[in-house]
């Protein structure tokens, strides 16, 4: 059986996570809005003068086609509005976006449809990536709600940390839709590569009156992605 | 004695350290020392006393949430992580 993923942004995360799933057999749909700008190139290695003014999400696919994988990009926001429509088909699905609202949305959708997700993020020297599944504590349970979040908008991120941060989700997003549950659950937070290669792993219980938790299936078991016509 | 450690987004309260020492025996206590030593940063961690909602506390891998909360007890070699959730990764 094919297994399909969703990857959320297709920048600095999106790029090293979209190329490491590239041969591993997973279809991927990967969605960003977003062109190549000159601003990007230093830290978005997927991308060369070439690209520039063209849909991230577009050359991207390009990439992993051209890396012997199978892959669709859409240039727009992934959004819960669209969820069903993008993401309905996928086993797996992956923020790399830079938006919290986005990481929420993404987590409370795959808990909601019984999907394994990951959720990854990196700023300055350090980032997170948390690893979802049903029958766990969500990533609402974790942080309630976005706020006050810094973004590498405002505050940066090295490139080499994207790339590092980036691969760690593609290889824990490779375990979780194998069935690996080594993670499920789990945080790994890497707070400054420069010093400290080994991440932090923490767990935490699921939240009482997690609404996001509320709304998963009662199965404890991941519920089966809807599979429209296979081989579109 | 117990150690606090820094997430690199509050660092610029700490001078740039990543882990404070701190005298205390519950994490209540040690926060309250941490903004003692650091002003300003307490602020950034909590509200009305209770620990922000995008903010998780962690005494070695565990949530203080399954500790008793704030009133986690902390020892000589325990470590305690604040983790915030980020974003990035992606923009410009
Ligand atoms: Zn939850």
């Amino acid at each position: 059986m094919t297994l399909r993923a969703t990857i959320v942004g297709a920048g600095g995360l999106g790029g090293p996570i979209s190329l490491g799933l590239a041969r591993t057999g997973i279809e991927l749909t990967i969605i960003d809005p977003d062109v190549v700008e000159l601003s990007n190139l230093h830290r978005q290695i997927q991308f060369t003068a070439v690209d520039l003014g063209a849909p991230k999400a577009a050359r991207l696919a390009g990439s992993v086609v051209a890396h012997g994988g199978v892959a669709r990009g859409i240039v727009a926001d992934w959004t819960l509005a669209r969820a069903d429509e993008i993401s309905g088909d996928a086993d797996l699905i992956i923020d790399a976006s830079d938006d919290p609202e986005t990481k929420f949305a993404v987590a409370d959708w795959a808990v909601a449809n019984g999907r394994r997700y990951v959720i990854a993020a990196a700023l300055r020297y350090g980032g997170n990536v948390m690893a979802g599944a049903p029958g766990v504590a969500c990533y609402r349970c974790l942080f309630e709600e976005p706020a006050e979040v810094p973004s590498c908008a405002d505050a940066g991120v090295l490139g080499p940390v994207v790339g590092a941060i980036g691969s760690v989700a593609a290889a824990i997003a490779l375990g979780l839709v194998h069935g690996d549950r080594t993670y499920a659950g789990a945080l790994l937070a890497f707070d400054d590569l420069r010093k400290v290669a080994e991440p932090r792993v923490v767990r935490y219980a699921p939240r009482p009156g997690c609404p996001a938790c509320a709304r998963a299936p009662i199965s404890p078991l991941a519920a089966p992605p809807v599979r429209v016509a296979e081989g579109n | 004695m117990p150690s606090i450690r820094i997430p690199s987004a509050l660092r610029t309260f700490t001078k740039g350290a990543a882990d404070i020492e701190i005298t205390a025996t519950t994490v209540r206590d040690a926060l309250s020392e941490l903004e003692r030593l650091h002003p300003g940063i307490g602020a950034r961690l909590m509200t009305d006393g209770t620990v922000k909602p995008f903010i998780r506390i962690f005494v070695g891998a565990d949530d203080i949430g399954e500790l008793g909360g704030l009133d986690a007890k902390v020892s000589e070699r325990d470590e305690i992580s604040i983790i915030p959730a980020i974003a990035g990764g992606s923009g410009a």
